[in-house]
């Protein structure tokens, strides 16, 4: 920014408007000149639009986020420029049919696609040479452009090198899988571990009798959660955790049914504004207390549905053990403290939960008597330290209350894109055909990666917990379940990945100690869209393009009722290439054939998609075919394939951008999940290995314990987690506080899609990243509301503004998590406030993160305030000439 | 005779998701400095030890979605030194970026916030109720993008035959002064204007 | 507090005070026309009447920079239908033009006295309704802290007081280029100068008496009225603390202390060196007051609503 003195300011603040500029040079006819030549901060795609008239194409683009949503995006293209976006509007809107309507994020794609900051050319690290040059100067380093023949080179040779003099087991790919080329070499290192679910999927496999596939436990569908007249949302906020139409649906639901709705939540969110008769303040990585309240009370008051109890599930009382276990590892007894002598009553649970025992007894009444009754948990209460004992808690005391099986009645976890929603999906798209090749180093993970890896008693993998990515690195070993410590020595760190959002060093925990791994290997190399995290910390690194540049379009999945169809809409921005692109280019330099390896175009991919892509038949008997596709579609978009007939034309399909189902109450897609279990459990066991509901698991325990990070009891008990509610205490028996006295939340913020949009102007203005806290612990430390304030962890320190509200809970705070860490170095401290800047490393459980659990202080900031973040510079790494 | 187009807004279904607000950035190629339409976080209440515990005591918070009303009194076409805004017909109040000198008189006067300076034109700018696409028969952006639903528009007194007439809800001033085109659903915990017990719970730069 | 409330600051100051000098200079003019003839009253008043020529100027110029696009200026008189702030250009725009012709044909003498005497009237009462249009532009009930009736009091207040001032340190400048220029005349002048300091330093002590009683009134009201007004007084007594204390004080001892120290040495001749000091020191001290109370106005009000 350049200091102007009084008089210029003066000048170009009144006398020289952009405006009276524009009017001139449109009367000598010098629009063009807009472009280049005098810099007002004007971009050439905002100069030309703002010359648009009302004229152009709607073409449905991509909204291809992990935002627990995918909504229609549609763009309005003249002259080749996106002029602006809208949403759904393919069919009238109705609470029944609802239109697929897009989210803030999605609204500003387009500042996302065509921003300043998108990265333009290949581009190396200054002080890079192979081996690793001045390491220490990743993050901080100068730019400099370098041709696309030079970068794959490089990449190319890196990979030879680090093969050569350390092997496969020296390249890592962090959190995802190998590119297939690097399996063909022999494999990478990959990762493993859980991220947003937390806590769930083993529980939810092993416990409930969930598909493996889905992480899911199977729920009723939308239609039938009218049917509840009790709806409770255990940590669960889709308001901003589920973008798109969940938090609508709900209170579509709601209405329509006449259900009550209580939210359980250490926040009186959003959602709960909306939804929640009654809120239940609860702190984080306590809500297994306040569940075993919740049973206790139950218990005394005869409230529980023993005859379900008996004929569905194992474990609950010492007469309905699974075979083999010790009849005293009940879950009955441990509540009523038979056996280590503390009820686990409502006053127990409140001086751990903060919830008072008056407000535990009348939720657990309603809980227990109000029937039919959907249970629904999110993920945030099992991100946290041991968070498996939240499931075991969460199900089992479900499970109590009988709601099994029944019209309007569940007990599931539902969040991300399918909260809100139940039952089978109706329509998806068709197989890619490619046929994936495994890791050598990972024969059992498949094309998601390690994502929720179960394998606990494998031997034949070689890949660490994300959380153990950092220590790896650093300290050359990592846990590997049951052989103990493994050695490893990673060299290499590779994120060449479709789609961008791979941010790993923003968002594993511990970002300091991430920067440090860094900074110790000889190789970093990413492909981006923006200079996200992970690319200002690597040596190379290419742009890639975003799906709104793919020529060969493509489908996305949302929430089961419906499926996206995407098409290009501008070529790739400056030199941009697609992830294939450049994993052939690597391969020829590989010595490697890439039409072996990846014998599928991108257009072939997608066409075998559109072509398998089904729809349930309208009686709900089976599937059919989707898609219509004639023998002109499949030549124009040159590719091999046969015709066929479906549903709807390719063309209309194309053009709507969406097929969405519509759905009405009592229609033959109406689903309630566990109905055939509930009439016949011998018939129809479920996949468990008793056949039923596990409330004693022994396999649960089994596993996570052979994983080795903590030991699991068979049955759900509070055992205090790391950096819970007693992190906060020196001595929590005495109640005396410690040095990091509040609880953190990092919660799903509305700004991103994780890390995804976090550069977008329009979204830093509309989410600041603001510290939410109560004005109680505020005013203890001096704060008013927009202040600036330090916030220190065990592990490191952040700024922000912070904002009070009454709606947090006393002694817990909030921030958004995936803001990109902005590190002065010589402070130490992260001014964007990077969640994982304050969160440790604390591999737990299956490999989850346990984010929810964390411990921090917060003071007044004395130093230079910064601005708002969003009057800070766009990260443009190489200024144009 | 065409009637006062206004704006509806159903307090008890918004979540404050924003996306009406960044889809009128987008319709109308704002910068990030500018907000047509802002939504607002209103609340309050306190915790009161009980027990050993905190309970919430009166805890309440709603969103508040709003642009120009669109007055039918409106105080800025009345302060205007240039008669750059006008009244159409139909109700719309539109700025002529053309007549304004950016002298901000408009701003001083509205109480709702709505002109706002625009440091790259040097003239003032606000919500237009999307007239261009109201002509072509279309929504305005807001309305379209409404994750909740509980934006709508239409003629007033047809809102306020179903709606009722409430058009003035916390953090909202008084209606009495400029009369805006605006039909609310309060949120249950809904406060009045001038009677709130609450606060802004945005950052002072967010809104 | 950035260009655009400095340009209104100064504009407002500059313009009220050019008012009030006018209605200074002809109170002033006709005083000595009766007692001592009018050429005795020219030579009081006519190089001071000039000397508003380039203040009224700088005035307008420096409005300009309160606007974005002040190329478009001229449109500002077209709402004069409803918009208080049209009307008051449109009469400033008068006012400015009147004055300046007033001046140039004083200067030259041209036309009879009664043609200038006619514009010269036009002009001053032209003047009072620009004050009156300049206040009005504020009472927005947007502003609680504007919407007052202390705002047109303290805007002719403001008119009045920096008028007699100025005017009262232009008299001893002009005294003091007649003491050189034309020797023959000073004794009258002498006198003359004098029986006009004591009706400006009168003028002085009764209008910041005014300014003094009217502030505690106005900040107890608005505080007792609505959250915003309250806001506002906090603002004032707050932050702006130091600035309103200094106001007060600067305008005590300009108007009131200095002022009758001055009302005192004017009683009597011999005392026309420390008569010139303190009719600028009260003018410069008054003034520095003055633009502090209207920096405090752009300064501490809150606008209702959002």
């Amino acid at each position: 920014m350049i200091e102007k003195n009084f008089l210029t300011k003066t000048l170009t603040d009144t006398i020289l408007s952009r405006r009276s500029f524009l009017k001139w040079s449109a009367a000598l006819g010098g629009t063009a000149a807009l472009a280049g030549g005098l810099n007002f901060g004007l971009k050439t795609v905002e100069a030309a639009a703002q010359t648009a008239g009302t004229e152009g194409t709607w073409v449905p683009v991509a909204c291809w986020h992990n935002c627990g949503g995918r909504c229609l995006n549609v763009a309005l293209v003249k002259d080749g420029v996106v002029i602006r976006q809208k949403t759904d509007d393919t069919h009238p809107d109705s609470p029944d049919y609802p239109q697929q309507r897009g989210c803030a994020r999605g609204r500003s794609q387009r500042r996302q696609v065509f921003g300043a900051d998108r990265i333009k050319y290949p581009m190396k690290r200054k002080n890079w040479v192979p081996g690793g040059g001045q390491k220490q100067l990743r993050g901080i380093d100068e730019w400099v452009r370098i041709s696309w023949d030079e970068a794959l080179d490089i990449v190319a040779s890196e990979i030879k090198r680090t093969l050569d003099e350390h092997g496969n087991k020296a390249i890592l790919t962090g959190r995802f899988t190998p590119s297939q080329f690097l399996n063909a070499l022999g494999g990478a290192v990959m990762s493993w571990g859980v991220t947003s679910d937390g806590a769930w999927p083993l529980p939810v496999f092993v416990m409930g009798g969930g598909l493996p596939a889905s992480f899911f436990l199977p729920a009723n569908d939308r239609m039938d959660m009218r049917n509840s007249k009790l709806l409770v949302l255990w940590g669960a906020n889709p308001a901003w955790s589920s973008g798109g139409n969940p938090a609508y649906n709900l209170l579509q639901n709601k209405k329509a049914g006449g259900t009550k709705v209580i939210i359980v939540d250490p926040f009186y969110s959003p959602t709960s504004q909306v939804l929640a008769d009654e809120w239940i303040p609860c702190r984080p990585g306590t809500d297994t207390a306040l569940l075993l309240a919740i049973a206790y009370y139950m218990l005394e008051n005869n409230l529980h549905d023993q005859a379900f109890l008996d004929t569905y599930t194992v474990g609950f009382d010492r007469d309905h053990m699974p075979e083999g276990a010790d009849p005293k590892e009940n879950f009955k007894d441990y509540v009523l403290g038979t056996y280590d002598s503390i009820p686990k009553t409502p006053e127990w649970a409140s001086k751990i939960c903060g919830t008072s025992p008056d407000v535990i007894r009348n939720f657990a009444q309603e809980w227990a008597t109000t029937k039919p009754a959907m249970l629904i948990s999110g993920a945030a209460p099992a991100r946290t330290s041991r968070g498996q004992q939240y499931c075991q808690a969460f199900l089992t005391v479900g499970w109590m209350t009988g709601n099994i099986g029944i019209p309007g009645g569940g007990v599931f976890e539902r969040y991300h894109n399918v909260s809100s929603y139940g039952g089978p999906s109706l329509v998806q798209p068709g197989g890619s055909g490619v046929n994936f090749l495994p890791n050598p180093l990972f024969p059992t993970a498949g094309a998601f990666g390690g994502y929720a890896f179960s394998g606990a008693f494998d031997t034949d993998y070689y890949g660490m917990a994300y959380e153990e990515i950092w220590d790896a690195i650093l300290n050359g070993e990592f846990t590997a379940s049951v052989r103990g410590k493994v050695p490893c020595d990673i060299r290499m760190m590779y994120s060449i990945f479709e789609d961008s959002g791979s941010n790993d060093l923003n968002q594993i925990a511990d970002i300091n100690k991430g920067i440090e791994a860094h900074r110790k290997l000889e190789f970093v190399v990413s492909g981006d869209i923006v200079l996200s995290s992970r690319s200002k910390y690597a040596d190379i690194v290419l742009p890639l393009t975003t799906p709104w540049e793919k020529a060969a379009g493509g489908l996305l999945t949302g929430n089961p009722e419906m499926l996206l169809c995407y098409s290009q809409v501008t070529p790739p921005l400056y030199e941009a290439k697609d992830a294939l692109w450049v994993e052939r280019e690597l391969c020829t330099r590989l010595d490697l054939d890439p039409d072996e390896i990846y014998p599928l175009s991108l257009e072939q991919q997608t066409f075998n998609q559109l072509a398998g892509a089904t729809v349930m038949k309208s009686d709900g008997s089976g599937y059919e075919p989707l898609l219509t596709i004639t023998a002109d579609d499949i030549s124009a978009m040159g590719i091999e394939g046969k015709s066929q007939k479906g549903r709807i034309s390719l063309q209309e399909f194309k053009e709507k951008g969406v097929y969405q189902v519509p759905r009405s109450p009592g229609d033959k897609f109406t689903f309630v999940a566990g109905k055939a279990f509930r009439e016949d459990p011998i018939a129809n066991p479920l996949p468990t290995a008793s056949g039923k509901l596990e409330i004693h698991c022994q396999t649960l325990s089994a596993i996570i314990n052979a994983f080795g990070f903590m030991e699991l009891p068979p049955i759900a008990k509070y055992l205090p987690p790391a950096e819970g509610i007693e992190g906060t205490f020196e001595d929590f028996k005495t109640g005396v506080k410690g040095e990091y006295p509040l609880q953190l939340v990092t919660i799903h913020y509305l700004r991103r899609s994780h890390s995804v949009f976090n550069n977008v102007p329009q979204l830093r203005r509309a989410f600041p990243q603001e510290f939410m806290m109560n004005p109680i612990d505020a005013e203890a430390r001096g704060l008013k509301h927009g202040d600036y304030v330090l916030i220190r962890s065990r592990h490191g320190k952040v700024v922000r503004p912070v904002a009070l509200m009454d709606r947090v809970t006393p002694g817990v705070v909030f921030l958004g998590e995936g803001a990109w860490v902005e590190k002065d170095e010589a402070l130490n401290i992260d001014f964007a406030g990077a969640t994982n800047t304050l969160n440790g490393s604390y591999p737990t459980g299956q490999g989850e993160e346990p984010w929810n659990t964390c411990n921090v202080q917060v003071e007044k900031w004395t130093g230079k305030i910064p601005d708002l973040d969003y009057k800070w510079p766009q990260r443009i790494p190489i200024e144009e000439a | 005779m065409a009637k006062q187009k206004a704006f509806y807004f159903d307090a008890s279904a918004c979540t404050g998701c924003k996306a009406c607000q960044v889809a009128c950035q987008d319709k109308n190629d704002l910068p990030p400095e500018i907000l047509w339409r802002r939504v607002f976080q209103y609340g309050g209440g306190s915790w009161l030890k009980q027990g050993e515990t905190l309970v919430p005591n009166n805890l309440f918070t709603y969103s508040l979605s709003t642009a120009c009303q669109h007055c039918e009194s409106p105080v800025c076409r009345d302060v205007c030194p240039t008669a750059a805004i006008t009244k159409r017909a139909d109700g719309i109040v539109l700025i002529d970026a053309e007549k304004c000198i950016g002298c901000r008189y408009c701003q001083w006067a509205c109480p709702y916030g709505a002109p706002q300076f625009d440091e790259e034109t040097k003239v003032m700018t606000k919500c237009n109720f999307c007239y261009d696409l109201l002509d072509q028969g279309l929504n305005p952006a807001c309305v379209d993008a409404c994750v909740m639903r509980c934006l709508d528009f239409g003629d007033l007194d047809e809102l306020r035959q179903k709606y009722g007439d409430l058009a003035a809800i916390e953090p909202l001033p008084t209606d009495k002064i400029t009369l805006p085109a605006l039909v609310i659903t309060p949120h249950k915990h809904a406060q009045l204007s001038g009677h709130g017990t609450g606060q802004i719970q945005n950052l002072p730069e967010e809104v | 507090m950035n260009v655009r409330d400095w340009a209104l600051i100064a504009f407002t100051i500059l313009v009220q005070m050019s008012v009030g000098a006018m209605w200074v200079l002809r109170v002033a003019h006709s005083f000595a026309t009766r007692k001592y003839g009018v050429e005795e009253a020219d030579r009081l008043s006519d190089r001071a009447l000039l000397a508003l020529v380039p203040v009224i100027a700088l005035a307008f110029v420096a409005s300009l920079f309160h606007l974005g696009d002040p190329l478009n200026a001229y449109r500002a008189v077209t709402n004069l239908g409803s918009s208080w702030l049209s009307r008051e250009i449109f009469f400033g725009v008068i006012f400015a033009v009147l004055a300046f012709v007033f001046a140039f044909l004083q200067w030259r003498k041209i036309g009879s006295f009664i043609l200038r005497n006619v514009i010269a009237w036009l002009a001053e009462l032209d003047g009072l309704v620009l004050v009156f249009s300049m206040s009005n532009v504020y009472l927005l009930q947007s502003q609680p802290a504007w919407n007052s009736w202390a705002t047109p009091i303290s805007f002719f207040a403001t008119t009045f007081l920096l008028g007699a001032l100025a005017m009262g340190a232009a008299f001893v400048a002009n005294y003091a280029y007649l003491q050189r220029k034309e020797p023959g005349c000073a004794d009258t002048q002498c006198t003359l100068m004098r029986e006009v300091l004591r009706w400006v330093a009168a003028a002085a002590v009764l209008l910041v008496g005014v300014e003094l009683v009217v502030l505690p009134m106005y900040l107890a009201t608005l505080a007792s009225g609505s959250t915003t007004g309250l806001a506002s007084v906090q603002l004032m007594v707050g932050s702006f603390g130091w600035a309103l204390a200094l106001r007060v004080v600067l305008a005590f001892v300009g108007a009131g202390v200095l002022a009758m120290f001055l009302y005192q040495n004017a009683l009597s001749a011999g005392h026309e060196k420390m008569l010139g000091n303190l009719a600028y020191a009260s003018f410069v001290i008054v003034l520095a007051a003055e633009v502090l109370g209207r920096a405090l106005f752009y300064a501490a009000h809150v606008r209702i609503g959002i």
